[in-house]
This record gives structure tokens, C-alpha cells and sequence, in this order.
């Protein structure tokens, strides 16, 4: 699998829950792939899938996933041999891949190899945990205490897992791998590892291990080429960030509307070019690899993946044509000896509501409604109110604020609270400002409904308590099971029931024949 | 001299927890110095005071000719439980390039910066 001569090609078409659904069947379409990756999570989603599991035990997955595959993703697959890695079992691997093996098989595909990589979920194991010592402290703030300091209202908790797990999966024979909180990067990585050997060198080395110790023998810096692939998965894993979309050069960027998604063509040695799908849409240049490249990074010398600790701060970026960038320069060093977790905990309830306030003096007129607002919640306790001056600076930091006078001003308020009733009286509150506020308030809408606040809390687990699985299971024909098992049967059986089946004058045995022969095309799901 | 931050760079952020970074890429890859000069952590202090007291630090990163700045503590907690708008920080990145910045005069000469 694979061509490490040439690069290995990996295309990223998503970046989120919530991207454009059909992107990933554009690329299929249009694109020649080796892999396709899709990343669907960040901290904020985990937090959206747990509140879904936590209502609907079929629900807590990307569903989009499903959505493309059942539109032409599927045979797009296995027609061009394209294998799919992607995070979007979140909190439901389980669901996420049953969904996947009955889309596969409604293709007729039924020896479709689904992989599910989980043991990342860790919630329910916590005080077991705590028992080893494992303390959770915040991650970024010691001041916050301990994950274990919510535990009756903890949500879920999920260490993030590299990409062992999804490397040793593809070299099992896996057509399609789906994790749930793998890093992001490492969907690319353990697609790497695979097509470079190191998952046929490291096959027998535990999935908690380094992947550096998983390296070839011949392979001098193990950390530089991880540093290398997690970098090329970094600058693809949030879509079109990296082909033209959300870029400071927007004016430039031809045809946002049919905008295309990135792939990475990456070496063995690490190195990789970030080129785009075919299509007038998009643009890829040294400033757009450089932007996504720089996106939710911390210490440049500094980013931690379970695989590889990162140094990007002396990569370079060269156009070497068209919408194609050479990435070279990627160090790296050993990974943490803990992993990240991303927990999150029940926090009350939030909810937003707002109206449009038109000139003359739009800004005057906004505050008065403000206060009036706030002077008819003044006998709630135990809430807190953010307002916020639409069209007044409102995204700007306060220190960066201008005198200026806005002729019109969105007034939109986000109030919460520990208890859920107290909300309703803000819902209530909003219409009637419409006429007993200050002149021409317009736009009221339906009451805001209460949500509940999920609080993300970052924390860390030693690496040696956290065991990532990696199963593989497919639909199978019974007839194709009989095959396998049976080769001297299923020629005879077969040849005997197909002439039965057509026994005219026998309408009674002829049915049953054919009946038989239709169970043994049914598919079952098979695991190892 | 006081300069358009845009005019040196151009800008993403993006969020980790309760942090948020913005990455400012310098037009021209020598122009770094320019940046790290101009956006230091006392000036970051001083764009986001009323939101959060930090604390604040700027990374250089030479391959690309970038700074990278971090403000911690600025989404209300995050990106789940922030009562603001922009909950992720996702408009900082633009935002900040309308900043007014100070810059050297005479070493933005040098290094080929000219108004």
C-alpha cells in the first residue's frame, strides 16, 4: 500500500463536525489518493457527541460520515482503492462502525475491513485510575484543581491516543480505520507508518510503545521524519484552512464557492508537498501553509502529539509551482511521557438572545436597552449576564476599541446560571423590549432555549495505563464464509442447490433451494 | 514610527482551552525582528486588558518569519462555557492587524519596510 518512492498521497477533506458534508465525495471524485483522512473532532465537539450519546446510546458520532458514504463515498473507496482513516467514531465508536459496515455492504461490499481503534475513553475507569496515583491536574492551570474534583458531574474523559493503533490496524489489512480521540495529526501519521514499513517492522511491539521504537533499522531519525508526517497531518487536518479558506489573502482566493480540499503528498523522509484537489477553487501559497501551519499552536518548538514532540519554528515553506508547497525542516524530539486528556463536566445552563438597535444614536440607544434589560433581571440571584455591542467592536479586545459611533448596533446577551429556571425569565424578557424599550428595536425571534454549559477540563494520564484496542471486523456473506471454511463443500452444495432452484416441475423444492441460496447471500458481521 | 500591524503582517488564531494564539506572519520573512519588537508581551497586555490579565508570551519562529502570541486565561474558560460571540477567539487573527504598532524607523529602512 502505498508508494513511499513517489510520496504517499493523503488527502484531508474536512475539518470539523460541521464542514461541507460532500467535500470528502468531491475529492474521491476528482483526486488520485492513496489515503483519505477525516478529521472530525475537536475539544468542543467531544463535549456536543457526549451530551448526544448521553440522550440517544446510537448517537455521540460524526453522522456526516454516513451521509457521504451512502452518496457514492462508499464505492468511491473500493473502486479506487482509497483507504479511509478518519476520528469520527468520537464518543461512539461502536455506532459510528456498525453504521459504516452496513453502508459497505450495501454496496455489495460485504469483505470490507472496518477497523475500530478505542480504549481513548477512560470516563467511566477514572477512580480505578486515581487508585495508581494519577492525580489529573489541570493541565494548563494547577489553580483549577483536579478532573476528580467534578466527578459527579463529569461527562466523559478521553486520553488522546497516536497513531499505534491506526497504523497497526492498516497493516492487519483494515479498509477503513475509525478512531475515536486520536490526535489529529496521527490520522495521518499511522497512515505513514503504515506505507513505510514501520508497521510491518513493529508488529509485535506493544500499541503503547513509542512509534519511534516501530522505525526500520534503517531509518537514522525517527523523531525527525515523525516530527515530519505529524506536521504534513497538522497542515491538512483542518481542510481547506490550508487551501484558501479563512486566509488573510481572501481577496486572492479564486472561487471561494467551489472551494477545493488539500492533500499532502509525504516522503518517507518526512518531508511533503501540500498541494490541492483539481478544481477552480482554492488557492495553496507559501502564506496560506504558513497560516495553517502557525493555527492553535502553543510554543513552536514545542508541539506535543503522543507520537512526537514537534519543533516547527525553523520549517520553510517553498512554492515550487502552482498551488504546490514544499514543507521541509521539521525536527522532533520524544513525545511526553503522558498523554493529554480532554474531559469535560456539567456547568449549569447558558443561553443567548438578541436584538437590533438602528440609529440615530444607535450606540446611546443600545445601552439604555442593556440597561433596562438588566434592570428587569435585577431580582435573579445567581446569574451572570455578558452583553455584547454588535457591530460595535464587539470582537475587538477592549484596548484595540476605536472612537467610533456605529450607525446600527446588535445587542445580544448571553446569560447564565446554575439553575436552568432562571433562565426562562430572560427568554421572557427579550420580546417585550420591543415595545417598551428605547425607539425602533426590531428582530425579536422565538425564546432562547436553555443549554447546558459542558466545561472542557485538560488533563494528562501516564502512557502506561492507557491501552489502546485495535479490532477488525466485516460483513461477510454466508455463502463467502462457506468458501473459506469449506472449499470441497461449496462447490458441490452450491452446484446442487442451483440446480434445484430451478427444478420447474418440483415448485416446492425449487423454492427451498433458492430460498437457501438467497440466506447464504445475507451478510453477517464478523469479528475476529 | 506607528504602523498598521497589517501593513507587516498577515494573521490567524485559533484556541486551546482557555487560550488563545495568534500567529502574525511577517509580509517578508526578515521583517520578524519588526514583529517580535512590536508585539511583545507588555503590549498584548496592554490590547487585552479587561479580558484577561494573562499571562502573555510571543514566540519567534524563523523558518516562515513568524511570531506566534499566546494569551491564556481570555475565553472565559473556554471555548464551551465563553459568554462572548466569538467563544473560539477565531476573529483575533484579523482583529489585531488594524492595531497601531511602533516600530523602528530607521531599522524598518533597512530591512526594506517603507510606508
Amino acid at each position: 500500500m502505498g508508494r513511499p518512492d513517489n510520496g504517499v498521497r493523503i488527502g484531508g477533506a474536512g475539518g470539523f463536525w460541521g464542514d461541507i458534508t460532500l467535500a470528502p465525495l468531491e475529492m474521491l471524485k476528482t483526486t488520485e489518493l492513496d489515503y483519505l483522512t477525516m478529521d472530525y473532532l475537536s475539544e468542543v465537539t467531544m463535549s456536543i457527541m457526549h451530551k448526544q450519546l448521553d440522550r440517544n446510546p446510537s448517537a455521540g458520532w460524526a453522522t456526516d460520515l454516513e451521509v457521504w458514504l451512502r452518496a457514492g463515498g462508499m464505492e468511491l473507496l473500493k473502486e479506487k482503492k482509497v483507504k479511509l482513516v478518519t476520528n469520527a467514531g468520537g464518543a461512539n465508536t461502536d455506532a459510528c462502525v456498525s453504521r459504516v459496515l452496513k453502508a459497505a455492504s450495501a454496496i455489495g461490499w460485504t469483505d470490507c475491513k472496518v477497523a475500530t481503534i478505542s480504549g481513548d475513553c477512560i470516563g467511566s475507569k477514572l477512580s480505578a485510575l486515581a487508585g495508581t496515583g494519577e492525580p489529573f491536574i489541570h493541565m494548563f492551570d494547577h489553580k483549577l484543581g483536579s478532573l476528580l474534583d467534578h466527578e459527579e458531574t463529569i461527562v466523559s474523559a478521553n486520553a488522546y491516543l497516536g497513531a499505534s493503533g491506526i497504523a497497526r490496524a492498516l497493516e492487519q489489512g483494515a479498509d477503513i480505520v475509525i478512531t475515536g480521540r486520536v490526535a489529529d495529526a496521527s490520522l495521518i501519521v499511522g497512515s505513514m507508518a503504515h506505507s513505510c514499513g514501520w508497521a510491518a517492522n513493529g508488529s509485535e511491539l506493544e500499541l503503547n510503545a513509542p512509534l519511534a521504537d516501530w522505525a526500520p533499522p534503517n531509518i537514522k531519525n525517527p523523531y525527525d521524519v515523525l516530527a515530519g508526517w505529524t506536521l504534513a497531518g497538522h497542515l491538512i487536518e483542518c481542510g481547506a484552512q490550508v487551501s484558501g479558506g479563512n486566509s488573510s489573502d481572501w481577496k486572492e482566493i479564486p472561487q471561494l464557492a467551489e472551494l477545493t480540499y488539500p492533500l499532502a503528498i509525504i516522503e518517507s523522509d518526512g518531508t511533503c508537498v501540500i498541494t490541492r484537489a483539481p478544481g477552480e477553487g482554492g488557492r495553496i501559497t507559501r502564506r496560506t501553509v504558513a497560516e495553517q501551519m502557525l493555527y492553535e499552536i502553543g510554543d513552536p518548538t514545542s508541539y506535543h502529539t503522543p507520537d512526537v514532540t514537534l519543533d516547527l519554528s525553523q520549517a520553510t515553506l517553498v512554492e515550487t509551482k502552482l498551488d504546490h508547497v514544499r514543507v521541509e525542516g521539521a525536527r522532533g524530539r520524544s513525545p511526553p511521557a503522558s498523554l493529554k486528556v480532554s474531559a469535560c463536566h456539567r456547568d449549569g445552563w447558558m443561553s443567548s438572545g438578541s436584538l437590533m438597535v438602528p440609529g440615530p444614536n444607535a450606540q446611546e440607544k443600545a445601552e439604555m436597552l442593556d440597561n433596562t434589560m438588566r434592570g428587569r433581571l435585577n431580582h435573579l440571584s445567581d446569574i451572570q449576564i455578558e452583553t455584547e455591542f454588535l457591530g460595535s467592536q464587539a470582537l475587538t479586545p477592549p484596548g484595540l476599541r476605536k472612537d467610533i459611533s456605529p450607525s446600527e448596533v446588535m445587542v445580544r446577551w448571553t446569560i447564565s446560571s446554575p439553575q436552568r429556571a432562571q433562565l426562562t425569565h430572560f427568554a421572557r424578557s427579550i420580546a417585550p423590549l420591543v415595545l417598551t424599550g428605547p425607539a425602533g428595536v426590531a428582530g425579536y425571534g422565538a425564546r432562547p432555549r436553555p443549554r447546558e454549559v459542558l466545561r472542557f477540563f485538560p488533563t494528562s494520564i501516564r502512557r502506561v495505563l492507557v491501552e489502546p484496542q485495535v479490532r477488525i471486523e466485516h460483513h461477510q456473506t454466508w455463502r463467502h464464509d462457506l468458501e473459506e471454511r469449506m472449499p470441497w463443500l461449496e462447490d458441490k452444495v452450491l452446484a446442487r442447490l442451483e440446480m434445484i432452484s430451478k427444478f420447474d416441475n418440483h415448485p416446492y423444492w425449487s423454492k427451498l433451494a433458492s430460498r437457501m441460496l438467497d440466506r447464504l447471500d445475507e451478510s453477517k458481521v464478523v469479528k475476529p | 514610527m506607528k504602523v498598521a500591524l497589517g501593513k507587516l503582517a498577515h494573521g490567524r488564531s485559533g484556541d486551546k482551552g482557555d487560550m488563545v494564539n495568534i500567529a502574525l506572519i511577517a509580509h517578508r520573512p526578515e521583517w520578524m525582528e519588526l514583529l517580535s519588537d512590536a508585539v511583545t508581551p507588555k503590549v498584548l497586555e496592554q490590547w487585552f486588558e479587561g479580558w484577561t490579565e494573562g499571562p502573555f508570551k510571543v514566540f519567534e519562529v524563523p523558518g516562515v518569519g513568524a511570531i506566534n502570541c499566546l494569551i491564556h486565561n481570555v475565553l472565559q474558560g473556554g471555548g464551551t462555557v465563553s459568554k462572548r460571540l466569538d467563544s473560539q477567539g477565531k476573529a483575533l487573527g484579523q482583529v489585531v492587524l488594524e492595531a497601531e504598532v511602533e516600530i523602528d524607523a530607521k531599522r524598518a529602512a533597512e530591512l526594506g519596510f517603507h510606508l
